[in-house]
């Protein structure tokens, strides 16, 4: 009996783990750049498929992999947003038609970018295998690559804590992220800055989307199931919040991870129940303003 | 003025009438034979097609073009293959209407199937309302049949789990499994199978300990694998797409989850599913199928014409091979047709049997491509090959059972 | 109403367009190739979803992703009352249901505004969506239904009829006391609410009447798409499509909608027909293009286009 709570439990923060990676980029991006970014899964999937090439064609490791995709997903995102999202704000009468457009015009992106990978690399499924062997943890099995990718979500997500509390752009992102107008008039660069968190969010994603791929197998088409994921958790963890959507990630994973035990077939449904009761009953979320 | 006119009119209109009606008798100039088709190119659904149909589809086409045509009895002539291809966006809706596009605008001769079952069975009574013959490809199933009963130009060419279902349920007893695990996609195929598993395990005596059903998309396979592993079960079957059974053979390896049978019944099939996991990891896994270069010297020629023209990632040993000899069954019935007529070819496809790589060929009274045409049904990776194991006539090579352990992870590096 | 009459003949004019449309429209299968009357009946369907979906979200600026879910009540009610009914009783049932489901969302979902609303909808659509698929394969056994094939024209003549009361229901709200309303609470709710106009009433009203045409629609659509199941009627790209073309099209005006759902189909027939394999390339650089460059839609470029027209008077609105 012990054996399966332990179960449960750690396969729902396994789970979780990469939830949170995925969540906290697009807290990024909707929370302080604030675009709804509809193809933020799509950067994952890119993160996923170069991590894949990389290892294939070159057999680098996917771990070593995290710092070439990373930079590489971060500049495409800083640009992005330094072109369209950027002219797009300026353009727009109104906070509420600028978070309008902007998910619309992420919405064309995810077009883009889905036919980009399929014209590169067809559609066919990929996948590798990366520390796919058993470790006992007190009686219950879990694969190598999932612990290590936990381990490695949860240092992220500590270094990113730090980063926005420690150094001198992590405060002008949460200042930024606070009240734009005040900011700039302290001097933030804001459309620099709000590049730079579109840019980030991405990165995440991008993380998410190696670690991912050694642990799953990939297709070009996965990026909108975790985009989904991603609004959800961002709800659950309460819009705006970056640490509610890092605890908020492993909070869904576990309740994945409690009604797959049950019955497998319903872990999607019960994501959008708990999605849909959370907005009717506390839209805020657990740690929301 | 009018009576001046009236009496030349008298005369050319009968010769008008005589021009018009002698022309009708001769078929219109015609040098191509357009072929349509709406397929998903785009969306979900296109994967199935990419690796499916679409290898042995353009082979074919580009074969019978490189001989010059189809010898059409009724303009005298070969005629070479025009084919369009429309994406349907892995929608119903769009498909059907692009059906009716290149039925009623583009006035196609013949169409090509899309893929995957729902499809073609959205497709269905469509073409069949038109009187257009639906020659299927990737897809079929048990349901499908019934409905297909009643449309006399929808031939079904694909196997599924009618005749692969019992010939595994047999095997099993002939191996002594007692017992199964089972876990099946929330999708028609899933459910036609796992519904066909049950009952043809039960009537051979065959327990089924387990049963959950997963969904599209499933994130996580460990708690059915567990749970499968707990029963102990002789033998674990998974009735799912490629995805879905990608993740639990990589799942069930880090579990170090080791049944005596290991299936899935669509997947294994395929050099690129071979490659996540490397030949020898996947050394016992058993599939549904199938076909391989060592079926027939024309399996061969298969084989190597899509390696040389798609790379291995075009290979498909499940559905290649049948939708090649239907294609080449549908170019011989036009031929002895001798005509573009939708009627007569399907007639001649209804009552016909011609040689094509398969073998002898023929559609049986429901239109379902005859099962002593299938090149195989179940097959197992052994050695580093795929090959086919049931039914014992068709089999390339004695199966092995049990499965092995996987072996030790291999090193980080592939 | 500063010059009444200026705006009165405009309306008239515009109104006899639109009429001379309908009755072109209403010959066309006499005379039109068949398969321009299939696409035309595609380019009703999401022209009905489009100009049912600004019904509510246009005045009150709440985007909702919920088209899909009400479009997809309509489809299964199809699927499941076809056999046994006749086919106009199915169309009002299919309405019905999903009126009824939208008054039960909009109860729901009084407090929630701005992006809670659009994300709670787009979950509501999968939400139903994955419910209904596990139900049909672990409660009922099956998966999907088949619904009877009904004939082109009849559907044609369905969509059109949809079309035009949806169109009236739009063309009357606006002009209404209800419409004045919804302006209302877009513009500022909490004031609107102040000025005793009841908000939450307004609010799930209009969503209901939207959703009703996008129930009819699915009813009858689904007797052309003959296999049907949750995965294909719950489709959540079905959502995003009539904002996008709402938008595209340009929200201000009535007829925005309907110029910007039909460009959109017909460009998107033209794309997967002529560019199978980039289809989703182009469609996605269009788009992007459109909503930078297009931030009032099409109606909009033709006001400005319009407005340039040398010599040309025109009434300041």
């Amino acid at each position: 009996m012990l054996v399966e709570i332990l179960d449960i439990v750690v396969s729902g923060l396994l789970m979780g783990g990469i939830y949170s990676l995925i969540a906290v980029g697009f807290s990024l991006q909707y929370g302080v750049a604030r675009v709804l970014n509809i193809a933020h899964g799509e950067f994952m999937m890119l993160g996923a498929f170069i991590t894949w090439m990389l290892y294939n064609v070159f057999g680098v490791n996917p771990l070593f992999s995290l710092a070439i995709c990373g930079p590489i997903i971060l500049i495409i995102g800083f640009l992005l947003y330094r072109t369209l999202f950027t002219r797009l704000r300026t353009s727009s009468e109104s906070i509420g038609a600028y978070e309008g457009s902007s998910m619309l015009a992420s919405f064309g992106l995810l077009f883009i970018i889905q036919n980009v990978a399929i014209l590169i690399w067809g559609t066919d499924i990929k996948g590798y295998s990366y520390l796919n062997f058993g470790v006992n943890l007190g009686g219950a099995i879990f694969a190598a690559n999932r612990l290590v990718t936990l381990l490695f979500a949860v240092v992220i997500g500590a270094a990113f804590y730090l980063f926005l509390a420690r150094t001198h752009l992590g405060k002008a992102i949460r200042a930024a992220a606070q009240d734009p107008a005040t900011a700039g008039l302290m001097g933030v660069n804001i459309n620099q800055v709000l590049a730079l968190c579109f840019g980030l969010g991405a990165l995440m994603a991008s993380f998410g989307g190696t670690l991912i791929s050694m642990c799953y197998p990939i297709q070009p088409t996965m990026g909108f199931q975790y985009t989904i994921i991603a609004i959800i958790v961002v709800v659950l963890g309460g819009l705006g919040s970056i640490v509610g959507s890092f605890i908020g990630g492993f909070v869904l994973g576990l309740v994945g991870s409690i009604v797959s035990y049950w019955q497998p077939g319903l872990s999607l449904t019960a994501y959008y129940l708990l999605f849909i009761v959370l907005l009717l009953a506390k839209p805020t979320g657990i740690l929301g303003k | 003025m009018k009576k001046k006119t009236f009496s030349p009119l008298l005369l050319v209109i009968p010769v008008i009438m005589f021009l018009f009606c002698a022309t009708a008798n001769v078929a219109p100039a015609k040098d191509t034979i357009l072929i349509g088709q709406a397929v998903s190119l785009s969306g979900p659904n296109a994967i199935i097609h990419m690796a499916g149909g679409l290898p042995p589809q353009t082979l074919w086409v580009e074969g019978v073009n490189a001989k010059g045509g189809i010898y059409v009895k009724e303009y005298g002539k070969k005629l070479p293959i025009k084919w369009i291809q429309y994406d349907d966006k892995s929608d119903h809706g769009t498909l059907v209407r692009l059906i009716e596009k290149l039925i009623l605008e583009d006035k196609v001769d013949f169409l090509l199937p899309p893929c995957s079952t729902s499809y073609l069975f959205a497709a269905a009574p469509v073409v069949n309302k038109h009187g257009y013959i639906l020659l299927g490809a990737e897809g079929g199933a048990e349901s499908l049949t019934e409905l297909l009963k009643d449309l006399p130009y929808v031939f079904s060419v694909l196997n599924y789990s009618n005749t692969q279902i019992p010939l595994l349920a047999d095997q099993f007893v002939a191996w002594g499994v007692k017992t199964v695990a089972t876990t099946f996609l929330e999708d028609l195929h899933g459910v036609e199978y796992s519904n066909r598993a049950l009952s043809e395990f039960a009537k051979r005596g065959i327990k089924t300990v387990m049963l959950k059903s997963h969904p599209l998309s499933n994130p996580d396979m460990s708690p059915i694998l567990k749970a499968a592993k707990v029963t102990n079960a002789d033998a674990f079957c998974s009735f799912s797409y490629p995805g879905e059974n990608v993740l639990l053979t990589k799942q069930a390896i880090e579990l170090g989850y080791n049944p005596k049978v290991f299936f899935g019944s669509v997947g294994p099939f395929a050099l690129w599913f071979r490659d996540i996991f490397g030949a020898k990891t996947i050394e016992g896994l058993m599939g549904g199928g199938a076909w391989n270069a060592k079926t027939s010297p024309a399996a061969k020629d298969l084989y190597d014409g899509i390696i040389a023209r798609f790379g291995e990632k075009g290979i498909d040993m499940w559905g290649n091979l049948y939708y090649w000899g239907a294609l080449h069954f549908f170019e011989k019935a036009i031929e002895k047709a001798g005509t573009l007529d939708q009627k007569k070819v399907r007639d001649v496809m209804a009552k016909e049997k011609f040689q094509t790589p398969l073998g002898l060929t023929w559609f049986d009274e429901n239109r379902n491509l005859a099962k002593e045409c299938h090149p195989g049904e179940i097959g197992q990776w052994i050695k580093g090959q795929w090959e086919v194991i049931l039914p014992n006539n068709k089999a390339t090579a004695k199966p092995i059972f049990p499965k092995p352990p996987w072996p030790a992870p291999a090193p980080a590096k592939k | 109403m500063d010059i009444p009459t200026l705006t009165s003949k405009r309306s008239l004019v515009s109104g006899s367009i639109i009429l001379i449309m309908f009755i072109l429209l209403a010959i066309s299968p006499l005379y039109a190739p068949r398969y321009t009357v299939i696409l035309l009946t595609s380019i009703f369907m999401y022209v009905v979803l489009t100009v049912s979906w600004a019904i509510f979200s246009g005045p009150t600026g709440y985007i909702s992703l919920a088209p899909a879910a009400f479009f997809g009540v309509g489809i299964y009610t199809s699927a499941i009352l076809g056999k046994a009914l006749p086919l106009p009783i199915v169309i009002c049932f299919g309405a019905l249901a999903s009126f009824c489901l939208a008054l039960l969302v909009g109860a729901l979902t009084l407090r929630l505004r701005g992006i809670y609303f659009a994300i709670f909808t787009f979950g509501l659509v999968e939400f139903i969506r994955h419910l209904l698929l596990f139900w049909e394969c672990t409660v009922t056994g099956t998966r999907g239904r088949i619904v009877i094939l009904v004939d082109q024209t009849t559907v044609y003549y369905v969509m059109l009829a949809i079309f035009a009361i949806s169109l009236l229901t739009s063309y009357f709200i606006r002009g209404s006391k209800l419409g004045l309303a919804l302006q209302s609470i877009g513009q500022e709710e909490d004031a609107a609410a102040h000025t005793g106009v009841n908000v939450t009433m307004v609010k799930v009203i209009t969503f209901a009447i939207s959703a009703f045409f996008m129930g009819a629609a699915g009813a009858i659509m689904a007797t052309r798409w003959t296999y049907i199941d949750p995965y294909t009627a719950f489709n959540p790209l079905l959502s995003f499509m009539p904002v996008l073309m709402a938008i595209f099209g340009g929200m201000g005006q009535l007829y925005g909608p309907i110029i910007g759902a039909a460009i959109f189909t017909y460009l998107e027939e033209f794309l997967i027909t002529r560019f199978p394999y980039h289809y989703m390339l182009i469609f996605g650089i269009i788009m992007v293009l459109a909503i930078v460059y297009l931030p009032d839609g099409v109606v909009g470029l033709l006001q400005k286009l319009w407005k340039r027209i040398p010599g040309r008077k025109h009434a300041d609105t």
